[in-house]
């Protein structure tokens, strides 16, 4: 985590990124940088891309055109094992928290632990201990994701993305479903862990409150394409009536709401 | 579809001898824990199973064999249909419906929580993680199962045939143990063993490719125990004819 230990002055490129689910153009010519130590909050409306974006940040899913760096290392075209061992260096906080439910959640941060190495059991214990401290949770190590709510969820999941101490963080909507007290502890920690840890950080959000609590820069897709990137406070002053009418969350703009628009009573009788 | 079903059969397999050349070993405590809810939960179910069908092929036989005057080969009859085909099929059946649709519900339900791709980010294979376990445990557990299954239908055929058709307790031993070859008791329990494979890869496929929520884990469950019931009665005419025919 070392400022040495870094390849490219980038965490993370992303250069010219386009993806088609058949006809259909789901992100098009995405292209921007996050350099070590920021907060990116990728924003938009559902269906905007944002998601797919992610998952082909992680890999997960593959482009149709374009390069995604990771600290220097090209990742469209790796195999699965070369994957996994950039894989090692990432965590992500899934949107439902995606423990596993058989496991207790000792047993989920001390996943990744106990599968990367051979790390001896009551070493991983302690790393689990510790990571649980991180996000306030000491205690709760044997109960069972069934037992416990779903902020606490979330933070179980955010523990076990840092388990193995990666460089880059990438969280799947963090703060839906929360309330605002624990949305608010929720940005706390993303920017306090990112703070103490190092760590840079890629946040999927349509939370704006949120977004602007933690980003330390910001991109707003919309419809596949990038409209608008920059700081929060660029992202404040940005004319464009799009990102305004998103921003201040108002039913009437340029976004189209794929509402029925005919008439009610003529579709009533046709039907 | 068949190409990624035979593309995860082939990474499994490949995956269960891996610890041959040096790779990390079997997690022994997730399959002991499936070894357990596939095989040992089972037991209750298959015994009772082939307790019934024994009795059911007891009388059955019996009916038509009373009409030649020779009730004595009921033994026979009960002894080798249960050995080549009755044990390893109800059993088969029985698992398939227990733990094959649990299999495919348990796995299509962490695809839709997000757990599967969870395991992919942290750079565990979730063919080593999760469906090695299952499939080893099916494997080992089916022929087992199958073993314990057609212990209980001889008894059961055994206990009618004593009780109500009158027949001798030790001749009908004698009979049975006269009427079977090592073959039989074999060829049995190698389709309890490809049932077993079958089973496994079939249920743990259909759960790994499910899509859309909810709905999509019932249609998954549904489709591989239909899937499941198929091809190990496909398989078993397959192995029949290969085994009497061929061998």
């Amino acid at each position: 985590m070392s400022e040495t230990t870094h390849k490219s002055p980038y965490a993370l490129e992303v250069r010219g990124l386009t993806r088609k689910f058949g006809s259909r153009t789901v992100l098009s010519d995405i292209s921007f940088k996050l350099k070590h130590g920021e907060i990116l909050v990728i924003m938009g409306g559902s269906g905007c891309g944002k998601s797919t974006l992610l998952r082909h940040i992680i890999g997960s899913l593959k482009p149709n055109a374009g390069e995604i760096f990771i600290d220097g290392t090209e990742i469209t075209k790796l195999d699965d094992a070369e994957m996994a061992k950039v894989r090692k260096r990432f965590g992500m906080l899934f949107q439902s928290g995606a423990l596993f439910n058989s496991m207790t959640v000792g047993e989920n941060v001390a996943l990744p632990i106990l599968e990367s190495s051979d790390v001896a059991p009551h070493i991983a214990d302690l790393v689990v201990k510790l990571k649980l401290e991180l996000v306030g949770l000491t205690g709760f190590e044997h109960l069972k994701p069934a037992q416990i709510s779903g902020g606490m969820k979330k933070r179980v999941g955010m523990a076990r993305a840092l388990a193995l101490d990666p460089d880059l963080l990438f969280c799947d909507e963090p703060t839906s479903g929360l309330d605002p007290v624990m949305t608010a502890v929720i940005d706390t920690l993303t920017v306090d862990l990112t703070k103490k840890l190092g760590l840079s950080a890629v946040v999927v959000s349509h939370d704006m409150t949120s977004c602007f609590r933690i980003a330390t820069q910001m991109i707003f897709l919309f419809e596949g394409k990038i409209v608008a990137s920059g700081t929060p406070e660029e992202i404040r002053a940005n004319p464009n009536p799009i990102l305004r009418q998103f921003i201040n969350g108002e039913a009437d703009g340029p976004i189209p709401l794929k509402l029925s628009k005919d008439d009610y009573l003529k579709r009533l009788i046709e039907s | 579809m068949l190409r990624a079903y035979v593309e995860l059969s082939f990474q499994s397999f490949v995956a269960i001898v891996s610890p041959l050349w040096g790779q990390r070993g079997w997690r022994l405590s997730a399959l002991f824990s499936q070894m357990v809810s596939i095989g040992v939960a089972s037991m209750p179910t298959v015994a009772l199973a082939n307790f019934l069908l024994g009795i059911v092929l007891a009388i059955q036989g019996a009916g038509q064999f009373e009409k030649l005057g020779a009730t004595d080969l009921v033994a026979s009859l009960v002894a080798f249909s249960v050995l080549r085909e009755i044990g390893p099929l109800i059993t088969a059946v029985i698992v398939i419906g227990r733990s094959g649709s649990a299999i495919t519900a348990e796995l299509g339900t962490m695809k839709v929580s997000e757990e599967i791709e969870a395991l992919n980010v942290m750079g565990i294979d979730p063919v080593k993680f999760l469906v090695v376990p299952r499939l080893l445990a099916m494997i080992i557990m089916m022929p087992m199962l199958t073993v314990l299954g057609e212990g209980v239908g001889l008894f059961a055929g055994w206990l009618i045939s004593v009780t109500t058709l009158h027949l001798d307790p030790v001749f009908y031993v004698q009979n049975s143990v006269a009427a079977v070859e090592q073959k039989d008791l074999f060829s049995g329990l190698l389709k309890a063993l490809i049932f077993g494979g079958v089973v496994g890869t079939v249920g743990c496929f259909f759960g790994i490719q499910v899509e859309g929520g909810a709905e999509g884990v019932g249609k998954a469950t549904t489709q591989s125990v239909v899937t499941c019931l198929t091809c190990m009665l496909a398989m078993d005419a397959l192995l029949t004819t290969i085994i009497y025919f061929i061998l």
